[in-house]
């Protein structure tokens, strides 16, 4: 496949995004398990885990493909390339702006109608609105990765 | 896909400047060889400055290169 240097970066980062949020995810369900009071603490560790790991993947990943692709690196964007980032930046603010809006939502509606929504979902998933801010994050940041290559692979 | 109004004879003219490769004109230009392939395919409209940096390479007044062409314009 003939790509460019900014689709390759874009690739690296969809690719590491999905990994490590994916185990992000599923290594949240496992804690149904843990007693009540060791779940915000694990919960915790795993978000900062992630986090470290994402950070030092894009580093390792796109030192490794700067290193093999020297002249393009160097190069940085062309016109295009800021273009498509623009427009996938406009889809993943979306994204991002309707998380935040559920959540100032939920956050409202629990002070104002307490007993609605800590019957639900809130009593049984602890710090739900941290993962849903974060749910919102990742489907933003996944949203724009997939549309930019989207562009790259149309053209524009 | 929405096909572009601009239609040019970008890889005509590299045909006849001594085969010139995408690489070097994108090169010159200073955009990627990408860029210039989907600028050739009429995938892309290149910025009035990427436009006449073409033609400059090439030595040719800007429309001669590219050509506004409405009738080419399809919607996705």
């Amino acid at each position: 496949m003939d790509m460019s240097f900014k689709e390759k970066s874009t690739w690296i980062s969809l690719a590491s995004t999905l990994g490590i949020f994916g185990y992000y995810f599923i290594s949240l369900f496992g804690f149904s398990d843990l007693p009540e009071e060791q779940v915000n603490e694990a919960i915790a560790g795993l978000l900062l885990r992630s986090i470290i790991l994402i950070v030092i993947l894009e580093i390792v990943f796109h030192t490794l493909l700067s290193a093999t692709n020297h002249k393009a690196a160097e190069m940085g964007e062309d016109e295009r390339d800021k273009l498509i980032a623009l427009k996938a930046n406009n889809y993943g603010y979306t994204v991002l702006a309707v998380g935040v809006v559920i959540c100032i939502v939920r956050l409202i509606g629990t002070e104002m109608g307490p007993e609605v929504f800590e019957s639900s979902l809130s009593a049984e998933i602890p710090m739900l609105t941290a993962h849903l801010l974060m749910f919102s994050f990742i489907l933003s940041e996944v949203v724009r990765f997939t549309s930019q290559i989207v562009y790259y692979r149309r053209g524009y | 896909m929405a096909r572009l109004p601009i239609v040019n004879k970008v890889r005509e003219l590299r045909f006849f400047a001594d085969e010139m490769t995408q690489q070097q004109l994108a090169d010159l230009v200073g955009v990627t060889r990408q860029t210039v392939m989907a600028i050739e395919k009429g995938k892309y409209s290149p910025s009035l400055e990427v436009a006449f940096k073409i033609s400059w390479v090439f030595e040719k007044p800007l429309e001669e290169v590219f050509r506004y062409s409405p009738e080419q314009e399809v919607q996705d």
